[in-house]
């Protein structure tokens, strides 16, 4: 036995090392073509790179605009690898943080006259987002369940439903009318997530986003339900004559992943804005596949990518003031280390 | 070509000093074969001797390390399919290469199907039919290739390599699922094709059918060519000898299946069943058996007569549209999957790899995997301790050839999955008592160690009190083991059988529908094989 688990350790580490290495390769690939790039924008790669790391990591504010930014990449991930685990495929990622938004939203103004302090208000705002993004989950999840509906074209259609009843509301019955924008008058103040560094901005929504992935990484390792899933995602056959029910287990693996994005909604209006925006979600859905691909659809792997993800979107900002570099270019940066990932990954795959 | 002149100077194929490794696993170690015009050639060995590795080099899908091949005495260089092709070198393989949603006719022309950019295929069509009928390979060429039993795909594969025209075919264990009458007409076709010249290649691991229709036998053990010997210097021991290096006791009289005396209720009874399948057409018409403790009984049939869909109604899988079905006595037709394996019932999938394996998650993931509602006792947490205790001790008892219990499944052997299965489906039934096993092809492709072993497995549930549906597709399993059989022909049983009225021609004869012509009586010969 001593032996064998030697052999295993050893394997493992091999295989973890070999893993570092696909990426280590992948991220200098990917920096020499994103040096390219700025070359041909006629800008200064240093200068460029440098900025891109100060901005996000430099200085308090930036980590803060970080750490802020990698709970909705961190719980949106999340909720698309869950589901992909269990063999679905949530496209509806935005909709779903909508929704979580809007239902925290709702809950925060319905509780407003109540007085609740913080330590009861917080936690039903999150609660109200959680169950706001399980029940939009749960319609491409009764509809796959009971109707072998695609869930893919549905989460996708279901995004356009979101967005356009949070413009609705935030133009509408809810609107701040002396913005003249489409967001609505602020949630009460006890509604507001604490600041973990109140001078420079950063909520404490990351705490959350940290502590409940970990909670879906111990779902899917430790009990009975994850192996479940896992069953259905990996042999949907296998599973079902092993005596899982695919009905329940795409039910609840639908929902629970609406469930991740909503609490990401939830937090982005009480921690971030204090109010229902429009354009809550720069495309975080999208970007969550993404990083649901880059960290191999593992929990470790996708922290890593929510983080490295959250750093280009925040540097890149600043790139348009240093190197005169169009803020969209970190969206290019973000494209390149997909693909050299992607591509470094394929190689590695195809020699082994 | 009469059978004087069978042996020509130059051998049409030559392969000397072939050499293979697939990483750490030497697949062969300098091996010679020679396979000559007019003749069928067995190429004989257990499961993982290197038999077919060997002829997916010579077809293209490997590159050998190490060798050469010479055709008609000329170097050939093999190095793709095409390459094979060229040289007129056909294959039909154990896992046909067929596409799902092409009729058979498409699947046969696949490649020259027409010219450069235009589809010809009804021009091609009176030619596939004409080599169909030749060969007797009967095949509806307008049905689409997965609503086709696995047999008859098979015969779709033959008639695809027969169309290509080839001097060299092989065929990887063509008889496995086939009746005996149908493995008689192909070892005629066989023949005919090598009256006509061709070089027949024939895989197998089966000794007698070797015996009895090949004119020369290679045999394989571990990558290494044992020997090449005549017809007529061959015998069973000696290839027994040769294939395995040791006799296996084989299963005798004593082992077989009794039925005992004591509890008399059924553990498994099925009243009428009729099952339609997913496009809603009948496929099982008002099936009725019983299965007692101690019972170990088979179902014949040619693969695609309703015994997958017999099989998945009895799990759950697919509703029964009428009929009822009893787990020990308990009335399960409507119970979840989940249910009925409470009531007692356990199964050994058909499909190994498509019906019951995680490929991606561990060996113990995998044991686990319908254990996991018993072995945790319904808490909420998986209990990894528990279920590597379990997947230990089923590697030590079963012999399963795993590094550790953390390897992913994809990266077993076919016949150490089918253990893996097997060790599970017996734990299970531990664990919820259950007394019905359900067991489809539960010994497809396994070498002789693997498949005695399993059979083994079977014969100690029945010998516990258990009972045992065994649906294969390999009749002289069934014979071999079982104490009454029930054949099943387009979806409805034709015949209950016991032991003593077991006879393979008459039972054939039953499973292709032809028994009312031929008369009832075994045919006069009908007892010499």
């Amino acid at each position: 036995m001593t032996p064998d688990a030697g052999g295993t350790m050893a394997a493992a580490r091999r295989r973890l090392v070999g893993e570092g290495l696909t990426y280590l390769v992948a991220i200098a690939l990917a920096t020499l073509v994103s040096a390219l790039f700025v070359i041909a924008m006629r800008g200064n790669v240093l200068v460029a790179f440098g900025t891109l790391l100060s901005a996000s990591l430099g200085s308090v504010g930036g980590l803060a605009q970080t750490l802020n930014k990698i709970s909705p990449l961190l719980l949106g991930s999340m909720a698309v690898m869950l589901g992909l685990r269990g063999g679905f495929f949530n496209i509806g990622v935005d909709g779903q943080i909508y929704a979580g938004a809007i239902a925290g939203t709702a809950i925060a103004f319905a509780l407003q006259g109540w007085n609740l302090p913080g330590l009861i208000f917080v936690p039903l705002m999150m609660l109200a987002g959680f169950v706001g993004g399980a029940l939009f989950g749960a319609i491409p999840a009764v509809l796959r369940a009971r109707w072998s509906v695609n869930e893919i074209f549905i989460t996708v259609m279901l995004n356009f439903v979101a967005y356009y009843l949070t413009e609705y509301l935030t133009t509408g019955p809810w609107n701040d009318p002396i913005t003249g924008e489409a967001i609505t008058v602020a949630i009460p103040v006890a509604a507001n997530l604490p600041m973990l560094v109140p001078s420079a901005g950063a909520h404490s929504g990351i705490i959350l986003a940290v502590v409940v992935s970990a909670l879906v990484s111990l779902l899917l390792t430790r009990t009975v339900l994850g192996y479940e899933i896992r069953a259905v995602g990996d042999n949907p056959r296998a599973a079902r004559i092993g005596g899982i029910s695919i009905p329940w287990i795409t039910f609840i693996t639908l929902s629970l992943s609406g469930a991740l994005a909503g609490l990401a909604g939830a937090i982005e209006v009480s921690g971030y804005h204090n109010r229902l925006v429009l354009g809550l979600t720069p495309g975080y859905g999208a970007m969550a596949i993404l990083i649901s691909v880059l960290g191999k659809k593992h929990p470790v792997g996708v922290g890593v990518a929510s983080v490295l993800v959250a750093v280009l979107m925040v540097g890149s900002d600043s790139l348009q003031r240093s190197v005169g570099l169009p803020a969209s270019a970190g969206f290019v940066f973000q494209a390149i280390v997909v693909m050299c990932v992607l591509l470094v990954d394929a190689r590695a795959a195809k020699r082994s | 070509m009469d059978p004087a002149t069978r042996v020509p100077v130059t051998p049409t194929l030559e392969m000397r000093g072939m050499a293979k490794r697939f990483g750490e696993t030497i697949a062969l170690r300098g091996v010679a074969f020679t396979a000559s015009q007019g003749e069928i050639h067995g190429l004989l060995g257990e499961n993982g001797a290197g038999k077919t590795t060997l002829m997916n080099v010579l077809s293209g899908l490997y590159r050998a390390d190490r060798g050469e091949i010479l055709i008609e005495g000329r170097p050939a260089e093999i190095h793709g399919p095409e390459d094979a092709l060229r040289h007129r070198i056909g294959m039909v393989h154990q896992h046909f290469e067929l596409i799902h949603n092409f009729t058979a006719l498409e699947n046969v022309l696949l490649g020259r199907e027409g010219s450069r950019w235009w589809l010809r295929v009804d021009r091609h069509r009176a030619d596939v039919d004409a080599v169909a009928r030749r060969f007797g390979l009967a095949v509806d060429l307008d049905a689409e290739v997965r609503r086709l039993a696995i047999g008859v795909q098979q015969k779709v594969e033959i008639l695809k390599a027969l169309y290509r025209g080839v001097d060299i075919l092989i065929l990887d264990e063509p008889t496995t699922m086939l009746t005996p009458q149908e493995v008689d007409a192909l070892f005629a076709t066989i023949r005919g094709l090598a009256d006509q010249g061709v070089a027949v290649i024939f895989i197998t691991h089966k000794i007698r059918e070797v015996l009895r229709n090949c004119d020369r036998i290679t045999v394989m053990r571990a990558g290494d060519m044992v020997g090449c010997l005549d017809r007529a210097e061959a015998t069973e021991q000696r290839l027994v000898e040769m294939m395995i290096g040791q006799r296996l006791a084989g299963i005798g009289e004593a082992d077989r299946a009794v039925a005992p005396a004591g509890d008399p209720r059924n553990v498994l009874e099925v009243r009428g069943l009729c099952v339609a399948n997913d496009r809603g057409a009948r496929v099982l018409e008002h099936c009725t058996f019983t299965l007692g403790p101690g019972d170990l009984l088979g179902l014949a049939g040619v693969a695609g007569n309703g015994q997958r869909e017999l099989a998945e109604a009895l799990v759950g899988t697919l509703p029964a549209a009428a009929g009822t079905i009893l787990l020990g006595g308990r009335d399960v037709t409507r119970a979840r999957v989940r249910d009925r394996v409470t009531a007692g019932l356990t199964y050994i999938p058909e499909d190994r790899i498509e019906d019951g394996l995680l490929p991606h998650l561990s060996l113990a993931e995998n044991f686990m995997l319908g254990l996991h509602p018993y072995a945790f006792n319904g808490r909420v947490a998986f209990d990894q301790a528990t279920a590597r205790t379990l997947a230990r001790r089923a590697i030590a008892e079963y012999g399963i050839l795993a590094r550790n219990e953390d390897v992913k499944a994809v990266d077993l052997s076919g016949g150490n999955i089918q253990k893996v299965l097997v060790a599970r489906a017996m734990e299970q039934a531990r664990l919820t008592g259950g007394q019905a096993l359900l067991a489809t092809n539960p010994t497809r492709g396994l070498d002789v160690r693997a498949t005695d072993f399993v059979r083994r497995r079977l014969l100690e549930f029945v010998r516990d009190g258990g009972g045992v549906l065994l649906i294969s597709e390999d009749l002289d399993e069934l014979l071999q083991l079982c104490n009454r059989m029930v054949v099943i022909y387009r979806g409805a049983i034709v015949a209950d059988l016991p032991r003593s009225a077991f006879d393979p021609y008459r039972i054939g004869a039953l499973m292709t529908g032809t028994a009312g012509k031929t008369g009832d009586a075994p045919p006069a010969g009908g007892s010499t094989p």
